[in-house]
């Protein structure tokens, strides 16, 4: 029994250290490792929060927030911002990114981009983005844990191994990738091109992002900040498959302002968005001209 | 919990009943009827009674008139089919009086409800499992090892092989009417993959865990698609329950021993019987009627036990004759295991309506070409290592001739591709549900 034992203590540490070296080396074929270093622009994005310490609004959210509010349309009409949104970003993740980041930003108002599939979503591909471009924390392993996803874990174990191996020291980002292009300030500008809308799909409400959503807004509410909730627009045909609809709205409705602008404005899906959930420049033209008329009447 | 306790109670002393040899015959036949009765009948209410209320109102509907039934809703116990079936054969074996039955009850209530098989199996023999819980037991490291290694198979076959597969054939599956013939071909063989990594990887699991308290359990699969027909296929696949069959019904029915006419009868009932077992639906008994169908030539032709040996024994390679007995075997099973996965005779009649047609000759479409590639070599890699392994209890046993690294390397190999591969959607076993 006692050497049964010990040479499963010994077997455990082998198979561990061939993990590693497994995940490493197949990396770029690997299904389950979702280390993506150039993915919605967050390192620039992250690398550029010292530069803007006080600002009138912070907005956090989904790819609808980062490719939904741009910072050139608000900063045209005197108001500074600053975009903290990342793909696929959900409350768990808005929660963990605003306790690490909200000291260092001074702002008077921040809009959280809320949507029925951010709290239906279990955060995965959001988690394995920030650990793909955040140093590591104990608050970062902790999310990646209660994930309880074998891709967050290996992406955590390989990404913790290129920092400890030094191997994204010299890496920069570059500006455009493929029709990406972004602008300082945290907003990634697509321009209009064709899509095919997409089969859904219906949404429930997961009670871990409601809990961190309540946190975030007791947190803004806390530090006495103005917040405004903000479901972004999205196409006509993606909306009508929403069920609950009404039920997601009185939800919202009841923690602070909230505007849902697939109510509000009226766009066209084959001029205004890209793809099915995402507005493309002209689209956010309107949409950002909309919101700025109505926060600052 | 309490139905198990129940048939636990009944066999347990059925079995002190029968044990009494002052008994006479007509007595002992009453006991052995009361634990059939009993145990058949909780089969047939859990798992059959919504079943037979449909068909019955459906009948009675195309004769004009109406039946007053209703369907209940009824949560399928867990394991019913599996215990029940176990706890059959000790009854039926004590009456028979191939095995003394035990007056332990602690011994007995463990062989009704050994927790590594209880869910799914191997169904167990009285004779071969029940004297294992009142042995002393001993550690030993060899079984120990050897039953770890199995659990790891077991672990790679389903997390690996069955879920990448299920991830597949479940899209094909779902809605046959929007892919190519061919794709519904790639569908059905990995449903075929799907439903063997499933089952024969929760076996290996069971055995293994058996083996490190200790227990031996008896072998469930022997590598079926390696078959060279159809009759080989059912001494290799799910080899407790086809031998409860034969040993139960097909023997007591007079087997290949009795007329033609009758031994076609017992091959039907048999084969009908064992698909009705897995499942109420007409699906199932489908499935198990084409199977009687395709075994039938071999048994009057008397060639059904051709095969009794390994295929291509101590080769590499096999024949050519042999790789095309092994591809139409498959290809057998792989048709009717279309049956099987359908939720419906209609499913499964869409299925081949789809499945036969021009788009057969052109390449499978709508599928991930990445998720295609990595499961294609993921198959080819279990099918490799099964065949190297053929010839033992199960794929990877012979490792051991190897030296240490080269055994913990190939063990974390399998670790690593499990990490690096597992589907991390949930997919529960496909026999839990029997």
């Amino acid at each position: 029994m006692k050497q049964f034992i010990k040479n499963i203590v010994l077997f455990g540490v082998f198979a561990s250290l061939f993990y590693v070296l497994f995940i490493s080396i197949t990396e770029k074929h690997n299904p389950n490792n979702m280390y993506k270093k150039q993915a919605g622009h967050m390192h620039t994005r992250l690398s550029e929060i010292p530069k803007y310490p006080k600002i009138d609004i912070l907005f956090i959210g989904s790819s609808h927030a980062y490719r939904g509010f741009d910072v050139r349309i608000f900063n045209r009409n005197n108001i500074s911002c600053f975009n903290l949104g990342s793909s696929g970003q959900t409350p768990i993740q808005s929660l963990y990114l605003l306790e690490k980041y909200l000291d260092d930003i001074e702002c008077e108002k921040i809009v959280f981009e809320v949507s029925p599939q951010a709290f239906s979503s279990d955060g995965i591909e959001s988690i394995s983005d920030i650990i793909s471009n955040e140093k590591t924390d104990w608050k970062l392993v902790k999310m990646g844990i209660d994930s309880e996803n074998l891709k967050v874990f290996n992406t955590l174990i390989y990404a913790n191994l290129r920092r400890f191996l030094k191997l994204d020291t010299n890496f920069s980002e570059e500006k455009t990738i493929g029709k990406d292009t972004y602008i300082s300030g945290g907003f990634v500008e697509r321009q209009k091109q064709s899509f095919k809308p997409s089969v859904s799909t219906s949404y429930e409400i997961k009670q871990p992002q409601l809990a961190a959503f309540e946190k975030v807004v007791d947190i803004i509410k806390g530090v006495g900040i103005e917040l405004v909730l903000v479901q972004a627009p999205v196409t006509l045909a993606e909306y009508a498959l929403y069920k609950s609809n009404e039920k997601f709205d009185a939800l919202m409705s009841t923690y602070s302002d909230y505007y849902n602008f697939n109510e509000l404005i009226s766009l066209t899906d084959s001029v205004h968005f890209y793809d099915s959930h995402h507005l493309n420049q002209s689209g956010v033209e309107v949409f950002n001209e909309a919101f700025i008329e109505l926060i600052t009447n | 919990m309490s139905l198990i306790l129940f048939s636990t109670i009944v066999d347990y002393c059925v079995g002190l009943g029968l044990k009494n040899e002052s008994h006479s015959v007509s007595k002992r036949k009453l006991l052995l009827w009361i634990s059939i009765s009993v145990n058949i009948g909780l089969l047939g209410f859990f798992k059959y009674y919504n079943f037979f209320i449909d068909q019955f109102t459906t009948a009675f509907t195309l004769f004009g008139t109406s039946f007053e039934g209703s369907s209940i809703n009824i949560i399928l116990p867990v394991g019913i089919s599996f215990y029940t079936f176990q706890t059959m054969s000790y009854t039926i074996d004590a009456y028979r009086k191939k095995i003394e039955p035990t007056t332990n009850l602690l011994a007995f209530s463990a062989f009704v409800s050994f927790f590594p098989q209880l869910v799914a199996g191997p169904i167990e023999r009285a004779s071969s499992l029940l004297p294992q819980f009142i042995k002393k037991k001993q550690f030993d490291y060899t079984t120990a090892v050897d039953g770890m290694r199995q659990i790891l198979w077991g672990l790679f076959k389903k997390m690996i092989i069955a879920d990448n597969c299920a991830e597949i054939a479940n899209t094909i599956f779902n809605s046959p009417a929007d892919h190519s013939a061919s794709t519904l071909v790639l569908g059905a063989v990995f449903f075929a993959f799907q439903i063997y990594g499933d089952f024969s990887g929760y076996s290996d699991i069971a055995i293994g865990t058996a083996r490190l308290f200790g227990f031996n359990l008896m072998k469930n699969f022997s590598f079926p698609y390696f078959s060279r027909d159809i009759a080989e296929f059912w001494r290799r696949w799910h080899i407790s329950l086809s031998s409860w069959f034969r040993d139960y019904v097909y023997i007591p029915l007079g087997g290949s021993k009795a007329s033609k006419t009758k031994q076609i009868r017992n091959v039907f009932i048999v084969f009908i019987v064992s698909g009705f077992w897995h499942g109420a639906n007409w699906t199932f008994i489908i499935w198990g009627a084409l199977n009687a169908l395709f075994f039938l030539p071999l048994l009057l032709f008397k060639k059904n036990r051709t095969h009794l040996d390994t295929v291509a024994q101590g080769k590499f390679f096999p024949t050519f004759r042999e790789l095309i007995a092994m591809a139409s075997t498959f290809l057998l099973s792989t048709m009717t295991w279309i049956f099987f996965r359908a939720e419906s005779i209609y499913h499964a009649k869409e299925y081949f309506q789809y499945m036969f047609d021009w788009s057969l000759f052109s390449a499978p479409n709508t599928l991930s070409k990445s998720q295609l590639k990595i499961t294609a070599l993921l198959l080819m890699f279990f099918l490799l290592i099964e065949w190297l392994g053929r010839e033992n209890e199960y794929a990877i046993e012979r490792i051991d001739r190897l030296n240490k690294i080269q055994r913990w390397s190939f063990y974390a190999f399998l670790l690593a591709l499990i990490g690096s591969c597992m589907p991390t959607s949930q997919n529960p076993f496909i026999y839990f549900q029997f």
